[in-house]
């Protein structure tokens, strides 16, 4: 055995507190090394022919690479190591910078401390065997789920690319709640207008096929090969024969309310959320229907000239294979009642939430853009907006920023005098949050322009009084208390992940947070990637997010997607479980825990049932390997033994 | 009612062997026992003597048809062992039988001498002829009885009184004793009592979940997790992992400590663990065949944060 040990300094980051010399020549005399070294930056062109050098020159057949984060630079090193005709799985990354040098101050014990970690990782390095990668083939098509704006940008770029898409919405119409909108801050451009078009085009798209009322069961599979349930649901109209003249929808005797007008209004158990909806299909809701509750009506399937009116119908049940999968579930309003009992809790119905608000403000919104109070229907005058309600609340467990709320206030604000011109409006804030590009100056446009009078301080109450709504609150800024009489009142209510956000990444097997949005691999260097591979990230449903930030993430998420499905096959990592079949006892343990279901059970020509892994569906998360009672089974790279190594050697 | 006799007889028409006791003609207390045919099950008994947990047999009788007599304590054993697929509901056939703490036999022969005459009946204990008291030779796994009757069962042999005698309801002798010591009293307490192990795995070889056997860890050295030597820092070592290995898996019997040739207390380890699981996972294995070993499960739609 033949071990190079190379202690980088990476400039002053190591070498600062950690003395290289000292610990490679410490390392010389640890078993099994013939040379080592200090390298001023290890992962630079000339470090790595150095590294290659002494490879040749000291027939190195294991290296060990004291430096940064293996999460950095592993997979360098490993290319280093190919290029020294070297099996890459030989090398040992240890790390003495973050895990060393910057957390330390005094030299001394720095040193001390990277001495132990480099023998621990010559110990391990000694018990490595070469490794070999093998390749599995990619499905090129592509999974998105949730058919808001961001789900729609993903499609049509990688559709574009000429990948397949299968884009799986769970409503009745893909848009999601940018088709709620009215105008969009920063430049007040109408929101249907920019989004209907991009809605059609995923229609048309030849390579996007468009499943909306469905939503996705099971995930199996792994990057390149996720196997997935999908279920869609039934809603009583084939969505071939129906043509959208919603004739069902005038002669339907029962009404539903309206969630895509977010109850302002109320539409009919069979409806079609709104003209632009795509599909432009009409869908029945059994729940409300006459005919399921009371057992008579049929009236719809009568009057429906295109004869798509389908009692019988059934859910379907589509089991298909996708090579990666972007998640762009989005979000949904924070469910204030409860939380703010003092604003009424929802009892006064002229207090509102914002997203009331837009459809009210839409010229295709069910007041036809009148603004209403829902009370008696007339015109307000004084309006009144409260930000952050269920945001940046300690108060009621509830620290987060909406990222939107503060902007679509004062686009709100300047709506409200273009309908309204006599209005006033009064915004009472915490702080205003005016980060993007031209966002501050709109802000200012709705003070200046529309004349919004900015209040900062929580509003403590809310009651009614003599047909209006008193407002109390503080200016903190001038140390009163304030009251404003107002016509209707408009909260900015927070944002949650999309109902049903947890069990989907449950399902997907990816993190998530306590309000469901989901987790990032890394919050820089892979903001789109989640740690599962080759499932992404697009839009609101990893943290409230404006338009433009959705869109941009969107497409990132298609870019990686592009790139990981140019490819025909995938390496798959060798690090994978390895059963030892002679000593197992059968008992199945680790197939119970195995939660990529890689373990089967196959019968040894003695007769004994063993447990053996499916090489390409093991991500080698190692959760076998603690299952398993005699300890036969092991992840290859990181055995027992090697790990047992590593601790004799530190304790030693 | 039918003695245990008779069950075992009727039971054995559909079994291919029955697991139960006989007497030892020697020493006079019971003994384990197969029972293959009527003639065979004439010589069962079912006594205060019958301590063995016989669900230990069951991961290596996979292929038959096994019939078992099985205590409250026992029973706990083959549920676990069913919910653990190293035996199948359907090749069974369990005998239930009401117990009323057992004998330490050990124990009375080291007072009174191997072999001495015992009779043990109601409320007296005769030894040898002397009138003794009975509480004080109690198994000590009978100390915090979790089940006297079976849970589990197909006949029940004799009467169960549905009660857990009251004599047994109290921890671990040593366990006020041990609770008392500082944690540096306990290592040097645990080193004392390692000392004497002279690595005979008895323990291992009566703990029904112990089923790995011949390839266990205590005695492999792929991967190499004790080194061979018979010291106490070893044989604590391999001690504490098969402890570990019965997180969430030990019923609680008591066989390994009964076993132990040296005496090293060992249920003040599992019940210890035992305790922390139930306070954890709300499970106790062995308890019911409806529920699911926590640390065997990937619980996917377990949503933590209850959003969804
Ligand atoms: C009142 C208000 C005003 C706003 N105004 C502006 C503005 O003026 N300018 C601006 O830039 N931003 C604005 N925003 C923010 C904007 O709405 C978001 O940035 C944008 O909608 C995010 O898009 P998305 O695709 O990520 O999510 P969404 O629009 O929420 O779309 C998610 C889609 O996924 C679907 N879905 C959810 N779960 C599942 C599932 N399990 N399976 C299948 N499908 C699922 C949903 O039905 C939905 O169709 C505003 C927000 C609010 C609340
Ligand atoms: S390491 Fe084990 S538990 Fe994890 S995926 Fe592979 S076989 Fe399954
Ligand atoms: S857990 Fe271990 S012993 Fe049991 S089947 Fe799996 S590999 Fe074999
Ligand atoms: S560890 Fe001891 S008490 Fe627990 S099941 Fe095994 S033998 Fe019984
Ligand atoms: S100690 Fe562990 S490895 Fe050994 S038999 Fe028991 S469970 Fe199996
Ligand atoms: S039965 Fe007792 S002596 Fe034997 S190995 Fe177990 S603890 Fe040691």
């Amino acid at each position: 055995m033949r071990i190079g040990v190379f202690v980088c300094q990476c400039g002053t980051n190591i070498a600062a507190t950690v003395s290289t010399e000292r610990v490679a020549s410490a390392a010389m005399a640890l078993r099994d090394v013939v040379h080592a070294e200090s390298i001023q930056y290890t992962c630079s062109d000339p470090g790595q022919r150095t590294v290659i050098a002494a490879a040749h020159k000291y027939a190195l057949d294991r290296v060990v690479i004291a430096a940064c984060s293996p999460r950095m630079h592993e997979t360098t090193f490993q290319r280093t190591m190919a290029q020294a005709g070297i099996n890459p799985f030989m090398m040992e990354m240890v790390n003495i910078r973050e895990h060393c040098s910057w957390i330390h101050s005094d030299m001394e014990v720095a040193t001390e401390k990277a001495i132990d970690l480099v023998s621990m990782g010559v110990a391990k390095v000694r018990g490595q065997t070469p490794l070999f990668s093998s390749h599995v083939p990619v499905v090129s098509e592509v999974l998105i789920i949730g058919g808001g704006v961001a789900g729609i940008q993903a499609a049509l770029d990688i559709a574009d690319a000429g990948m397949p898409v299968t884009l799986v919405e769970r409503g009745p119409t893909i848009g999601g709640n940018m088709a709620r909108l009215d105008k969009t801050f920063p430049t007040l451009d109408c929101s249907s207008c920019i989004l209907t078009p991009r809605m059609v085009e995923v229609k048309h798209h030849e390579n996007i096929r468009l499943m909306v009322n469905s939503e996705v069961e099971q995930v199996r599979g792994y990057i390149g090969n996720f196997e997935v349930d999908i279920r869609k649901k039934a809603t009583c109209v084939d969505e071939e024969k129906c043509t959208g003249c919603q004739i069902c929808e005038q002669k339907c005797p029962s009404e539903a309310p309206d969630e895509f007008n977010a109850g302002v209004g109320e539409t009919k158990a069979i409806s079609i959320a709104f003209p632009q909806a795509v599909p432009l299909v009409a869908s029945l809701r059994k729940e409300y229907c006459r005919l399921y509750i009371k057992g008579k009506c049929g009236i719809c399937k009568k009057v429906c000239p295109a004869d798509a009116v389908d009692y019988e119908q059934e859910d379907e049940l589509h089991t298909e294979k996708f090579g990666a999968i972007v998640v762009a579930t989005g979000y949904e309003l924070f469910d204030w009642r409860q939380a703010y009992p003092h604003y009424g809790g929802g009892l006064y119905p002229d207090v509102i939430t914002s997203i009331q608000y837009e459809r009210m403000l839409s010229a295709s919104g069910p007041t036809g853009g009148h603004i209403q109070r829902p009370s008696d229907g007339a015109e307000p005058k004084e309006i009144v907006f409260l930000s952050c309600v269920g945001s940046r609340d300690e108060s009621i467990g509830r620290p987060l920023c909406c990222k939107v709320g503060c902007m679509y206030i004062a686009k709100q604000a300047i709506l409200t005098r273009e309908h309204i011109p006599d209005s006033r409006t009064y915004v009472f804030y915490m702080d205003v949050r005016a980060g993007g590009k031209g966002y501050d100056e709109f802000y200012r446009r709705a003070q200046k322009e529309a004349g919004a009078v900015y209040l900062r301080g929580r509003v403590g109450k809310i009651y009614p009084r003599g047909g209006k709504l008193v407002v109390m609150g503080a200016d903190t800024l001038v140390g009163e208390n304030v009251e404003v009489e107002a016509d209707l009142v408009v909260l900015a209510t927070g944002i949650d992940a999309a109902a049903g956000a947890g069990s989907l990444a449950q399902r997907l097997n990816i993190p998530y947070d306590q309000y469901g949005f989901l987790s990032e691999s890394h919050p820089k260097l892979r903001p789109v990637e989640t740690t599962t591979g080759g499932i992404f990230l697009a839009g609101a449903c990893q943290g409230p997010k404006d338009i433009p930030e959705t869109v941009a993430q969107a497409s990132a998420a298609a870019a990686k997607v592009i790139v990981l499905l140019s490819h025909d096959e995938l390496e798959t990592s060798p690090m994978i479980a390895e059963v030892n079949h002679m000593r197992c006892i059968g008992c199945f343990k680790c197939r119970e825990v195995c939660p990529y279901h890689a373990i089967e059970e196959q019968g040894l020509r003695d007769g004994r049932r063993v447990a053996v892994v499916i090489e390409s569906l093991c991500q080698g998360c190692g959760l076998c390997t603690v299952a398993c009672p005699p300890s036969v089974i092991s992840l290859r790279g990181y055995t027992d033994n090697q790990l047992i190594e590593e601790v004799t050697a530190v304790l030693r | 009612m039918n003695g245990i006799v008779d069950t075992i007889k009727n039971v054995l028409k559909e079994t291919d062997l029955v697991l139960g006791w006989t007497t030892d003609p020697v020493t006079g207390v019971a003994t384990p026992a197969r029972f293959h045919d009527e003639k065979e099950a004439e010589q069962a008994v079912f006594d205060s003597t019958c301590a063995h947990n016989l669900a230990v047999h069951l991961p290596r009788l996979k292929d038959s048809r096994v019939g078992i007599v099985a205590k409250g304590c026992d029973a706990r054993s083959v549920i676990e062992l069913i919910i653990e697929h190293e035996v199948q509901r359907e090749q069974l056939a369990v005998i239930g039988v009401g117990c009323g703490s057992l004998l330490d036999v050990k124990k009375i022969w080291r007072r009174y001498g191997y072999g001495v005459a015992i009779k043990d009946r109601d409320d007296s204990l005769l030894i040898g002829g002397e009138q003794v008291n009975r509480d004080e030779f109690i198994q000590r796994k009978c100390h915090g009885c979790l089940e006297a009757d079976p849970d589990i069962y197909d006949v029940i042999a004799g009467e169960v009184t549905g009660e857990i005698p009251t004599d047994t309801v109290r921890p671990h002798p040593l366990h006020d004793m041990f609770v008392s010591l500082t944690p540096a009293e306990r290592r040097s307490f645990w080193r004392e009592q390692f000392s004497r192990c002279i690595r005979c795995y008895a323990c291992r070889e009566v703990c029904p979940m112990c089923f790995c056997r011949d390839v266990c860890i205590m005695q492999t050295q792929i991967p190499r997790w004790a080194g061979g030597a018979v010291d106490a820092k070893q044989s604590e070592m391999i001690q504490l992992i098969r402890v570990n290995h019965l997180a969430g898996r030990c019923t609680g019997c008591g066989e390994c400590e009964r076993a132990c040739p040296v005496g090293i207390p060992l249920m003040l380890l599992l019940d210890e663990q035992n305790h922390a699981i139930e306070e954890m996972f709300a499970y106790g294995a062995g308890a019911s065949l409806k529920a699911r070993p926590p640390l065997l499960v990937f619980d996917v739609n377990k949503d933590i944060w209850g959003k969804g």
